[in-house]
């Protein structure tokens, strides 16, 4: 068991290294730097002195592999740098100022998913070919289909403009929460819901569960204590994986709802190309699907007795 | 529960816990952490709450009051302002367009010094007597990384540190530089030696007393080659500075250089005492001004807050303090200016929303202001480029440009036709007395003829075995502009040129532009004009890092260099006016026009410039505006 998680552990950390390279590569490998994105046409007023000043401030006139061990270098010890474009700030503090907003918005979101698609799916299962059932795949389907952005710009309207419940951006008091964690939460519903009524109908075909009404349970108790509980298994996996899903859709609804998170930070931070700082998210994102996949492999072994880890 | 009895999943593997138990327990805590983080963030969000109060969230539209007359519009014509600003472009290029708007009437040079500093322009956007309190709310479209004067530069950054910072100068709505520290200033013959009287009146936010030493310290601070100041080349030229007394601050240059006043004079001064005590990083997140106001929380995503300063040496502001929330999603700015959220959006809306503010009803209580860019929408050209090198070939792209077209049907009349490199609104240097460009294709089709561009019988003309044909690299997700591109693709297959329209990132068009690789790209840029500075040394000198289109002309190198060691006025109106002439002349890039630039107030802003001209500066004055509910 340890030996498992250790080697998974070691796995994740090849990962991760080879994730850093190749983030670091493609960041060198983008045309421009933090200098001229930040200054953007101030950059005209420039002299060519000044520039390269400018560059050897930030280290960018170093050859892309010396620049990337010497962050190699400071991340092993936990030093994340400085942002070049909030100069002065280190980065882990940055990170951490805008991962709380995100934690709220993506675990309300996956708790308002799991409560709604999982209730959803599976009374569509048991309702099958019902207007309920057909009703639940339509509106999953949408869920699916809509993007994000579109949802959220039309929520904005309707609520915010025509309405006037909620505010349209921003964060603040919980009137704020609704609408982000809605629109981020649609599609994850829809897709478990599709899991969860897709998983009951596999398990409501077997013959287990044939037996258990043949020794004359309740349905009830059929449908909870058998069926659902198995059913749940593929769930499980892939709530965790969604998680990074749910994390790179933060990225569009804190840019349309102005929520000072971690995926508005990152999107704000390729822009305006402050290496350090989207290093830093992806290295943090890389971290967070390595453990959610361990932990999804530990749970699954804990709820399903047929796995066992070695 | 205990800590030890905290359920882990090797807990359950090794058979101390029931699987049932831990699917239990982790179900709780697993519903448990959302709930209880809703709740913390409920509790304690309540940083929105009292600017929403200050702000008459409950009419801020002015939807109960009545709408007197509020509305003031300052459409610029041709003749008057061009256009400026990007309603819908992308931002990485254009975005210090507007920052930057704003410059000197060349009588700031002379004795401008000697004006008293009040204020130059009737309040428009108002009657009656000034009301106090509020909180005004201006929406941004991307963080404020640093409040530091080296870094105002985005327009975003420049709303509140431009209000925290004072400057020796400060432009006005009308691009005249007005005294602001200093009272007066003067110029040696030789144009080598200024000499500014400062206030002795004025006090840092932190009630510590201003004096020239202040302003001798940022300079030098600036510009030290050793602190590495984006701001440095501002004091290019500068090879002294001191301060014989408490109130008198000696510049000395070793050349002269008519644009230092308005680059050096429009510096933001920050205090010795605080920034030569706490460093420049720490100065960006920790500013201290002599500005109307005062940072009171910075949350650089988020907003930034302020509030007024009681002690500004002009009078304490109307209003309690200013705001700017940073909302990246334009739509979504235009919302909250609807619904009275905000008073202004300092980053531009998109063109729909901007005409429906200008001419629906619905908003005719709010007040509409369209002022000008000085960053001309062109098409740099590669004239190194074996087709785009010959004068007669770009002088046909020209005439076989339906500009009219591109302003009236793809930009809904938001422009002004641009006649060289410098807009029309800086009205001293502008030069109108040039070659001109009507669309005329059959002047380009002769130009061609004679230049030896045969038609083929593919329809694209020939000279020596060379098509006349090319590739535009316009700029990747770029709609607001690519309509353009393909309208001028059309207009010139017409004449016979093939034009090919590719896209790429910024970045990489402005390398391969430097390279000689790219041929055509098309954005927005200054070729001098900014802060109302006709200087184009970076963009048009042979050598320039910024020289795009790899123009190379030796009597504009000279006009460029004659210009920046002018001090003459009008001497530098003769230079500036040549230089305009000798762009519509050769071409070096297709100017095609300045947007417009749009800044929208909300009904209860009073107290706004009337007709101002330069972009985005009204935000500077808000110490002079106030917020009237009743409106």
């Amino acid at each position: 068991m340890y030996r498992y998680v250790i080697q998974r552990l070691l796995q994740g950390i090849i990962v991760l290294f080879l994730v850093s390279i190749a983030t670091f590569g493609i960041l060198q490998a983008a045309p421009g730097n933090p200098v001229e994105t930040m200054l953007g046409e101030g950059a005209t007023q420039l002299t060519q002195e000044d520039y390269d000043r400018l560059l050897q401030k930030w280290g960018l006139d170093k050859p892309w592999y010396e620049q990337y061990f010497t962050w190699l270098g400071n991340f092993v010890t936990g030093d994340f740098g400085q942002s070049m474009v909030r100069a002065g700030v280190p980065v882990h503090e940055m990170v951490l100022e805008a991962a709380w907003p995100t934690i709220q918005l993506t675990s309300l979101s996956l708790a308002f998913a799991i409560l709604v698609a999982l209730p959803a799916g599976m009374i569509a299962a048991i309702r099958r070919y019902s207007i309920f059932d057909s009703g639940i795949m339509v509106w999953a389907s949408a869920g699916i289909a809509l993007p994000n952005f579109w949802v959220g710009l039309m929520l904005i309207i309707l609520l915010a403009l025509y309405l006037g419940w909620l505010p349209p951006s921003g964060g603040g008091d919980w009137k704020h929460y609704i609408m982000p964690v809605f629109v981020l939460a649609i599609n994850e519903t829809a897709v478990l819901a599709r899991l969860m009524r897709g998983a009951m109908l596999e398990v409501l075909g077997q013959d287990y569960i044939t037996t258990a009404r043949a020794k004359g349970l309740r349905e009830y108790v059929v449908i909870v204590r058998h069926a659902v509980r198995n059913a749940l298994l593929p769930i499980v996996t892939v709530v965790g994986l969604r998680m990074a899903f749910l994390l790179s859709g933060t990225v569009v609804v804190e840019s349309i709802f102005a929520w000072p998170g971690i995926g508005q930070l990152f999107i704000t931070s390729v822009n305006r190309s402050d290496y350090q700082v989207v290093q830093a998210i992806v290295v943090l994102f890389t971290v967070l699907v390595i453990v959610a996949n361990i932990v999804t492999d530990l749970t699954y072994a804990i709820i399903d007795p047929r796995i066992r880890l070695n | 529960m205990d800590r030890s009895e905290l359920p882990t999943p090797l807990t359950v593997l090794e058979g101390r816990l029931s699987r049932r138990t831990m699917l239990r327990r982790s179900l709780a805590v697993g519903l448990a952490v959302p709930a209880v983080g809703s709740l913390l963030a409920a509790c304690g969000g309540d940083d929105d709450d009292d600017d929403d109060d200050d702000s008459g969230d409950d009419d801020g539209d002015g939807g109960d009051a009545d709408p007197t007359a509020t509305t003031q519009r300052s459409v610029p014509t041709a003749g008057v302002a061009g256009g400026g600003g990007d309603a819908t472009a992308t931002e990485a290029d254009d975005e210090p367009t507007e920052a930057d708007d704003g410059g000197d009437e060349p009588t700031a040079t002379e004795d401008a010094g000697e004006a008293e500093p009040t204020a130059t322009e009737e309040p428009a956007g108002g009657s009656g007597d000034p009301v106090q309190g509020g909180v005004f709310v201006a929406l941004g479209h991307h963080e404020i990384s640093s409040l530091s004067p080296d870094d105002w530069g985005p327009s975003v950054h420049y709303f509140i540190v431009g209000n925290i910072h004072s400057r020796l100068l400060k432009l006005d709505n009308y691009y005249t530089l007005q005294p602001d520290l200093a009272e007066s200033f003067e110029v040696s013959e030789d144009g080598l030696t200024y000499t500014f009287a400062t206030r002795s009146e004025v006090l840092w936010h932190d009630g510590e007393s201003f004096s020239a030493n202040d302003v001798t310290y940022t300079f030098n601070f600036y510009r030290d080659p050793e602190n590495a100041a984006a701001s440095a080349s501002n004091y290019q030229g500068v090879v002294d500075v001191q301060s014989p007394d408490d109130s008198t601050v000696v510049v000395t240059l070793d050349t002269p250089n008519a644009a230092f006043l308005t680059r050096a004079g429009q510096a933001g001064i920050v205090a010795e005492h605080h920034h030569g005590a706490i460093g420049e990083d720490a100065y960006k997140a920790d500013p201290l001004g002599t500005g109307p106001w005062m940072l009171q929380e910075w949350r650089a995503a988020e907003f930034t807050e302020c509030v007024a300063f009681p002690d500004y040496w002009e009078g304490p502001p109307n209003m309690d303090g200013i705001r700017e929330n940073i909302v990246p999603e334009a739509s979504v700015r235009a919302i909250a200016l609807q619904n009275g959220e905000a008073d202004s959006a300092v980053w531009p809306l998109v063109t729909d929303d901007h005409l429906r503010f200008r001419d629906d009803a619905e908003f005719s209580d709010f007040t509409v202001q369209v002022t000008s860019s000085v960053a001309v929408n062109h098409f740099p050209l590669n004239n190194e480029h074996p087709v785009l090198s010959d004068k007669s070939v770009r002088q046909a792209m020209m005439f076989a440009m339906d500009r009219e077209a591109i302003r009236d049907d793809l930009w809904q009349g938001l422009a002004v036709l641009a006649t060289a490199n410098l807009s029309p609104a800086i009205e001293f240097y502008y030069e109108a007395d040039v070659a001109q460009y009507p669309y005329d294709p059959d002047q380009a089709a002769t130009l061609l003829d004679e230049a030896g561009w045969v038609m083929g019988d593919d329809g694209v003309r020939e000279k020596d075995g060379q098509k006349l044909e090319w590739t535009c690299t316009i700029i990747t997700g770029d709609q607001a502009r690519r309509p353009e591109a393909e309208l001028v693709q059309a207009n010139f297959a017409d004449v016979g040129m093939a034009m090919t329209i590719e896209e790429a990132p910024v970045a990489t068009i402005q390398e391969g532009q430097r390279a000689g690789t790219i041929d055509m790209s098309l954005y927005n840029w200054t070729y001098g004009g900014s802060s109302g500075e006709p200087d184009p040394s970076n963009t048009l000198r042979s050598d320039a890092r910024n020289n795009w289109s790899l123009y190379k002309n030796e009597r504009m190198d000279e006009l460029v260099d004659q210009g920046l060691i002018e001090t003459d006025p009008e001497v530098r109106r003769e230079i500036y006016s040549e230089v305009q002439k000798i762009v519509a002349e050769d071409v070096p890039f297709l100017f095609v026009k300045y947007w417009d630039w749009f800044n929208i107030f909300s009904p209860r802003t009073q107290g706004l410039p009337d007709g101002p001209l330069v972009a985005g500066n009204q935000y500077q004055f808000l110490h002079q505006m106030w917020l009237d509910d009743e409106s």
